[in-house]
């Protein structure tokens, strides 16, 4: 399988989304959309993770190189690839994950992806704002802008997924 | 040391979480001050010729604009100089002026990454140090003040814009005379706010507000915005001002590096004064 040029290429693809289109636009009301944490999530499920957090680390580097954010992209994407194993843990199905599949929505279910990834992009989300403030009297704020760029970030993903995920083929 | 060891192989992985968490971290507390190497910035090469090919298709959304505005700074100066639509028969003589000296060469510039959605923004410029940019040189654009350049490339430099959080320029509230420091809240990048201004200052809404020039950074009387609003600060004998920008930083593009030929004399000077040990 050329599993792993998928994921290069989706690694490109999703860098260069998040860095040249989604951070330079301004929605307002402190919206700010990011997407990256679905390619951490659609990695194969046997994949360990220091590996999770060394391409994790990449990736968040080459996003803040783009776009001048010194390590805010990094520190937000580790935490996903951290929490990632506890999460699927917490919604891991009665006989397990099935390597052959992939975490999307398509495969794994519309309840199991809504659960896992809105508890993953709302944490990231939250640290990342929490970070880019750092003030406790912008608490409000911070919460304002991650009420709103999480639902918004999520629609996105989904989004992705129909564009570039392929759905699986009956078996 | 056994049980050292032992440790270090159960918690290995939430080590090297730790490690790439703080290394992330304090890349990014210290940039925000300080910047130490241009790996994590867009002034690198890669990420700078990356952005290159975008502006290279973006630069055109606010063509117009940008062409109207710079017109507009082209008319001005043509009035100016009136004088040299007569055409001399000789060659020019450059002249030694000795009463005018000029302090501050610009350089013109091209924004080719910019954001104002977050809480603190920095644009890249095509221009670096073979150019003569060098870090803390001050940066405007025909429509107002841009901001202060952070970290300097071969070719490339990234500019700590006024929509970060410590930008602090001086700047002048013109009419009254009354001076404070530009801050920006994060909020509106329309918006800015001015601090230290006493409240027994008559102010009043859109006059124009400049730098103060007190610095080596920027010349006396470059416009920053207009007062918008202005309130009382609970409990201090302060003014809370809002201004709005003249600049609109969302579609920046003709910048100019400002380059003051007296700034090393200056510093030299300032250098001189002696510590006050009273205040510690």
């Amino acid at each position: 399988m050329n599993n792993i040029a998928v994921h290069i290429f989706r690694f490109l693809i999703f860098v260069l989304i998040q860095s040249l289109v989604l951070n330079s636009l301004e929605i307002g009301l402190g919206i700010q959309l990011m997407i990256y944490p679905l390619f951490i999530v659609l990695l194969p499920f046997e994949t360990s993770l220091p590996i999770l957090l060394l391409v994790a680390f990449v990736m968040g580097f080459s996003i803040d190189s783009i776009s001048n954010t010194f390590g805010l992209h990094t520190s937000s994407l580790l935490v996903v690839a951290y929490l990632r194993p506890f999460v699927f843990n917490m919604f891991s199905p009665r006989d397990g994950y099935d390597p052959l599949k992939e975490a999307s929505i398509f495969e794994m279910g519309q309840r199991w992806f809504i659960s896992v990834f809105g508890i993953l992009i709302l944490i990231q989300h939250l640290w990342f704002f929490t970070l880019e403030m750092f003030n406790i009297s912008e608490t409000l704020y911070v919460l304002q802008k991650t009420m709103l760029s999480a639902p918004l970030s999520f629609l996105l993903c989904i989004l992705l997924q129909v564009i570039f995920v392929s759905k699986p083929k009956e078996r | 040391m056994h049980n050292l060891l032992a440790f270090f192989r159960r918690f290995r992985i939430f080590l090297l979480f730790v490690l790439l968490q703080v290394f992330a971290l304090s890349t990014y507390f210290t940039y925000l001050s300080f910047p130490r190497s241009q790996y994590l910035t867009s002034a690198s090469i890669i990420s700078s010729s990356i952005l290159e090919v975008k502006n290279s298709f973006t630069r055109y959304w606010n063509l117009g604009e940008n062409n109207k505005a710079l017109q507009a700074e082209n008319i001005r100066l043509r009035n100016k100089i009136k004088g040299s639509f007569i055409r001399l028969e000789r060659p020019i003589v450059k002249i030694e002026d000795t009463l005018f000296r000029q302090q501050y060469d610009y350089i013109p510039s091209l924004v080719i990454n910019s954001s104002t959605n977050k809480r603190n923004n920095f644009f890249t410029l095509n221009v670096g140090e073979l150019q003569g940019v060098k870090r803390g040189m001050g940066v405007f654009s025909d429509r107002g003040v841009v901001g202060v350049i952070h970290t300097t490339s071969k070719h490339y430099s990234v500019l700590k814009s006024v929509l970060t959080e410590h930008i602090n320029i001086d700047v002048i509230i013109e009419k009254t005379g009354a001076f404070g420091l530009l801050k920006w809240d994060g909020r509106d990048s329309k918006f800015g706010t001015i601090t230290g201004i006493s409240n027994d200052m008559i102010l009043e809404k859109g006059t124009r507000v400049v730098t103060r020039g007190g610095s080596t950074i920027f010349p006396k009387g470059l416009l920053v915005g207009f007062v918008e609003k202005y309130k009382q600060i609970e409990g201090k004998p302060l003014w809370d001002v809002t201004i709005r920008f003249s600049e609109d930083y969302r579609s920046i593009q003709n910048v100019y590096v400002i380059k003051n030929l007296l700034k090393e004399e200056q510093d030299k000077l300032e250098n001189t004064i002696p510590e006050d040990k009273d205040n510690e």
